[in-house]
């Protein structure tokens, strides 16, 4: 983990002299529990103004806004959801180092009305950071509801901050709060909380270790908040004192005795006492609850959605669903913008360069390179967004949790967490949602053992491949040849799940120590910003190395100028060149090795390019269709994908789609394939690296190329093996070669 | 008596804590200290993990995290 946290862009920090304080950029970082409906503040305060990234050298997300209010232009950056700031998890390290470091104008603390104390164990914290802190009483609307009083100015008064009620979902009280925030960053007198008393036993070892400090470390006091730093150093904060080279303080020692023989010798949990004592205190005076307590919709929904018997039927049912949605919705528009790109847009593009006097390579370049390049990154935009859309929901709503319950079990017999489950599902369907969905899980570990595992999961772009094999090798019994595949992937992801907790995972166990919030509503507004920000992140991040890859393909297909014979294209050379590692395992042929590496590009693409080297096309001359014709071939097939969303549904019948006549093809692999090498080939397929999609995906969820590089290295290696195993063990076993 | 022995709708109060390091500081800042009250609300329908309520919120943990956590059953 980093110590030091260098934010990508350095920001304007502190006041630059000679600038008015109006044209000052406030910094305001946004702190607050998870569930506490951060996000969807953030969300409502700077819409698609925020720009999404990730922390450097984390995985831990950064979403950061630009904007003016009041005249003045306000930096929003939303820390991570934590519940404390202990030296123990990534986030919590990367909200603090934030704090601590960048030292921000101001921390907006987001507080979650009906659950006050657990709240305000952050708020404590993150007072003693001496910044200034404005307090959005958050939720504030539902705890309204279920008749909660509470006394904002005994707040006020008894912590010395401001605070202002919102509900991020109803959007109240937002203007309130920014109007806040400048109200306090120009009130110098507002501007740093009370210090608050944790006890004499406390203070008095920290007064002691105030008056040694600053005979001995006087450096030190300035650097850091001081506060802060006496408290992190009672509390013997291992992140802290590697940071200051500190350790083994004799005078800490002698500080700490009188505490120690009074309370115990754990310090950090006299500490963690301390602050909580402060909480429950300041919430048994501000909060006052009905008498009568009604029972919560929580507890009735999760006496079914929990229960012992329907428990797991429910969570079925609801995975069927967001399965059902993501792919089935998004399918038709997927398949609507690959025939656009193929289409319509290829012949526009062929209609501008060609009167141009553009040569034939230009144009193959940019119809069969750029625009089929553009076009692969396109085809995902549909179901990214759907997924995102629905996992949101999941979370926003609560059921996300109660998902992890309901599996961890399951999921922890094979070193996962409860929440990987949906990943897993989903990457049956398509990898690349599969590795976005594990952004759910809040460990670092889970979440990267996840995305490793995800790709095993044998996704739709694999499944043509196995059809056309099993469909020429294997006809009488082609699903359980297909089935057999899919249990593999499984197998072998319980397998490498188990090899990577022993080796790149080892040391403690992830833990589960999970908050079940209450359900809510989430914010349709919420929930489309942050789609779109997720969509869009993708469509310009990953789609650019997608894209790059796609055209660095053509050139291979293409390379050297005119060349006849695919055998003689780069791509062709290069699967020669490749071929001989093939050999053991039982397909060492050229044409073999050069699909499989346009496959990387997406699995399905090892037919395309198979048809290509077996079965050329002739080009066929069709008339081309007039622009009119296009557009209007644009706008109806739009219409049939809207409509077919909605059969897919509604499970109304649909009319077949034909089946591509690939006759040439087939007797080719025949000639060129025998069924145990056919099954060698598409168990390599299904294991080898994962599609540039997903590695992009990996590399933009975590933030290096670190865990992209372990998944294509291993999966390629796995691959190798399962193809070597089957091949010579087939033939062992006198299966014919 | 530990947390992963109670029933549902059985309630404790915490005497100690015995698990260390990470876990013990982050189950603390969860608020569960010593000398709260607790109580298990629900199994999962596979056994583990259980809910409890604590500090007037629900929270999950796996069985073995809260076999670590002392209680004394309150009548």
């Amino acid at each position: 983990m980093s110590t030091q946290l260098k934010l990508k862009d350095e920001e304007v920090q502190g006041e630059v002299s000679g600038q008015s304080a109006e044209a000052r950029v406030i910094t305001v970082a946004v702190a607050g529990n998870p569930n506490s409906g951060k996000s969807t503040l953030i969300n409502a305060i700077a819409g698609t103004r925020l720009h999404v990234g990730n922390w450097a050298g984390v995985t831990v997300e950064k979403k950061e806004a630009l904007f003016d209010f009041g005249g003045r232009k306000i930096r929003l950056v939303d820390l991570p959801g934590t519940y404390s700031l202990s030296p123990y998890s990534q986030e919590e390290i990367v909200a603090r180092d934030y704090l601590v470091h960048q030292r921000p104008d101001l921390i907006i603390n987001v507080v979650d009305a009906t659950n006050l104390e657990r709240n305000l164990y952050l708020t404590v914290q993150v007072m003693e950071l001496g910044i200034p802190v404005v307090m959005a009483l958050n939720i504030y609307d539902e705890a309204q509801e279920k008749g909660y009083r509470i006394d904002t100015a005994g707040i006020q008064q008894m912590l010395g901050i401001a605070v202002v009620p919102t509900s991020a979902t109803k959007k109240t009280g937002l203007d309130e709060l920014l109007g806040t925030v400048l109200h306090v960053v120009d009130a110098p007198n507002l501007r740093v909380p009370k210090r608050l008393n944790y006890g004499e036993d406390i203070e008095l070892a920290s007064d002691y270790l105030a008056k040694t400090f600053q005979i001995s470390y006087p450096a030190l006091l300035q650097r850091y908040p001081q506060r802060w730093l006496l408290l992190k150093l009672m509390e013997q904060d291992s992140h802290v004192m590697k940071e200051l080279g500190l350790d083994n303080l004799a005078f800490l020692d002698q500080a700490l005795h009188h505490l120690r023989r009074a309370h115990g010798e754990d310090v950090e949990s006299i500490m963690a006492d301390a602050r909580y004592s402060l909480a429950s205190g300041l919430t048994r005076e501000v909060l006052q609850k009905p008498e009568l307590r009604q029972t919560e919709l929580t507890e009735k929904i999760d006496k079914i959605v929990l229960n012992r018997f329907l428990g797991i039927p429910i969570f079925m049912a609801a995975m069927w669903l967001l399965f059902k949605l993501t792919f089935d919705l998004s399918a038709p528009f997927g398949k609507w913008i690959g025939a656009m790109t193929d289409g319509p847009f290829k012949r526009w593009a062929s209609a501008i360069l060609t009167p141009l006097g553009a040569p034939d390579w230009t144009v193959s370049l940019v119809n069969d390179g750029v625009i089929a390049g553009v076009g692969s990154v396109l085809v995902f935009v549909p179901v990214i967004f759907a997924m995102m859309f629905f996992i949101t929901f999941l979370e926003g709503s609560g059921y996300m949790a109660r998902a992890a319950f309901v599996m961890d079990r399951t999921m922890h017999s094979i070193g996962l967490h409860g929440k990987s489950f949906i990943p897993m599902l989903l990457g049956f369907g398509c990898n690349v949602p599969g590795i976005y969905a594990t952004r759910t899980l809040e460990n670092p570990k889970d979440k990267v053992l996840t995305a490793l595992l995800v790709p095993l999961m044998s996704c739709g772009a694999r499944l043509p491949v196995y059809v056309l094999f099993v469909g020429i090798f294997f006809p009488k019994n082609s699903s359980t040849v297909i089935w057999s595949l899919y249990v593999m992937g499984i197998l072998l992801a319980v397998v490498m799940g188990l090899v990577f907790k022993r080796t790149l995972f080892r040391g403690e166990a992830p833990m589960f120590i999970m908050e079940l919030p209450p359900y809510r509503m989430p914010s349709l507004h919420s929930l489309c910003v942050h789609t779109w920000e997720k969509g869009k992140h993708f469509l310009f991040k990953a789609g650019t190395y997608i894209f790059a890859v796609s055209v660095l393909v053509w050139f291979m297909l293409n390379l050297p100028w005119g060349v006849e014979h695919k055998r003689d294209s780069y791509l062709g050379q290069a699967g020669a060149a490749i071929a001989p590692v093939f050999e053991p395992v039982g397909f060492g042929n050229w044409e073999a090795a050069s699909s499989l590496i346009t496959g990387v590009i997406a699995k399905e693409i090892v037919v395309g390019t198979m048809g290509e080297i077996y079965a050329p096309k002739k080009d066929e001359k069709k008339g081309v269709p007039s622009l009119r014709e296009d557009l209007k071939e644009v706008a109806t097939t739009f219409g049939e994908a809207c409509v077919k969303a909605v059969k897919t549904l509604l499970y109304l019948p649909q009319a077949e789609e034909k089946e591509e006549d690939r006759g040439g093809l087939n007797l080719a692999i025949q000639g060129a394939f025998t069924p145990l090498t056919a099954y060698a080939f598409m168990a390599f397929v299904l294991l080898y690296m994962p599609c540039v999609v997903a590695i992009a995906a990996m590399r933009q969820e975590f933030g290096t190329w670190k865990w992209a590089g372990v998944g294509l290295l291993y999966q390629t290696a796995l691959a190798w093996t399962a193809a070597l195993i089957i091949y010579q063990g087939g033939k062992l076993l006198g299966l014919g070669g | 008596m530990n947390l992963a022995k109670l029933k549902p709708g059985q309630q404790g109060k915490i005497t100690s804590i015995g698990s260390i390091g990470p876990l013990k500081r982050r189950l603390m800042d969860m608020g569960v200290l010593v000398g709260e009250d607790v109580k298990v609300l629900k199994v999962a329908p596979l056994g583990d993990p259980i809910e409890v309520s604590i500090k007037s919120y629900n929270l999950s943990l796996r069985k073995k995290e809260a076999e670590g956590i002392a209680v004394e059953v309150a009548g």
